[in-house]
């Protein structure tokens, strides 16, 4: 049977193009990671002169990055939302 | 001291992330396209997957012992995707949107025949059960090698070619039936 279709992996890699992701998707996805990196580092650099000498304030810095992955995370939910409704 | 430790980390963390965002969207982009079967889900199923990778980069980054971070981002959207099924209780409802591209056909009659044969694998592929159709869209549509699709899998090397070989034969035997 396996006669019947010559270079088969041959097809499969035809039916299976990769498939370029739409260019408003990259252009989207490059403000939220960006958003998300200026937030973090905004927290940081507020913080690091005064404040990071003391050991009560170093998880401080940890939670903005945190923060700005659950702000990232909760565009992305609420964007979608918008899409369904 | 330390803080500039932490400024200079956290920004070469950021550069490294860009690039591998940059190398790597197509890749997590097509993954997703043909394990979801449409662009919506698809473009959801891609912005959280570099979102999930951006929060756990550094950690896998000293995890990864230098090897490429692909199959780790491609695992990130398997699970993320798994989830999104688990949630609505269903796989793919429908065919994937035709916009396969086609190489050089030379009739129309030839292009028609083409067409249908590449529908009827893509619908084959849609059909294989869940872990051989992810190998599949991992070897032909990203050209992953064994290696790598063994570590998106968490499968040994020598599992992940039984697999790859068993999903061709199958794919092929439904396709020709």
């Amino acid at each position: 049977m396996s006669e019947a279709v010559p270079n088969f992996e041959g097809l499969l890699r035809q039916a299976l193009a990769p498939v370029d992701p739409p260019e408003d998707l990259a252009q989207r996805l490059e403000s939220t990671l960006t958003s998300i990196t200026e937030l973090a580092a905004g927290e940081l650099e507020a913080w690091e002169l005064s404040a990071m000498r003391d050991p009560r304030n170093w998880v401080r810095p940890a939670a903005a990055v945190v923060v700005g992955g659950s702000a990232g995370v909760a565009l992305v939910i609420l964007r979608a939302r918008r899409r369904i409704r | 001291m330390a803080e500039q430790h932490t400024r200079k980390s956290k920004a070469q963390l950021d550069e490294e992330f860009s690039e591998l965002y940059r190398a790597h969207l197509r890749d997590v982009y097509s993954y997703s396209y043909y394990r979801v079967g449409n662009h919506h889900d698809a473009e959801d199923l891609t912005e959280q997957t570099f979102l999930q990778a951006y929060r756990h980069f550094e950690r896998a980054q000293r995890e990864s012992d230098g090897r490429p971070l692909r199959p780790w981002l491609i695992r990130i959207a398997h699970n993320l995707a798994a989830n999104l099924y688990r949630d609505r209780s269903r796989r793919p409802a429908s065919p994937i949107e035709d916009g396969t591209p086609l190489a050089d056909p030379h009739t129309t009659e030839e292009l028609v025949e083409e067409r249908e044969e590449l529908s009827r694998i893509l619908s084959g592929v849609q059909e294989l059960p869940d872990d051989r159709r992810e190998a599949l869209i991992m070897r032909f549509a990203l050209g992953m090698d064994n290696r790598e699709i063994a570590r998106a899998l968490g499968r040994s090397d020598g599992a992940t070619k039984v697999l790859i070989h068993r999903a061709i034969k199958q794919l092929e035997g439904r396709v020709n039936e």
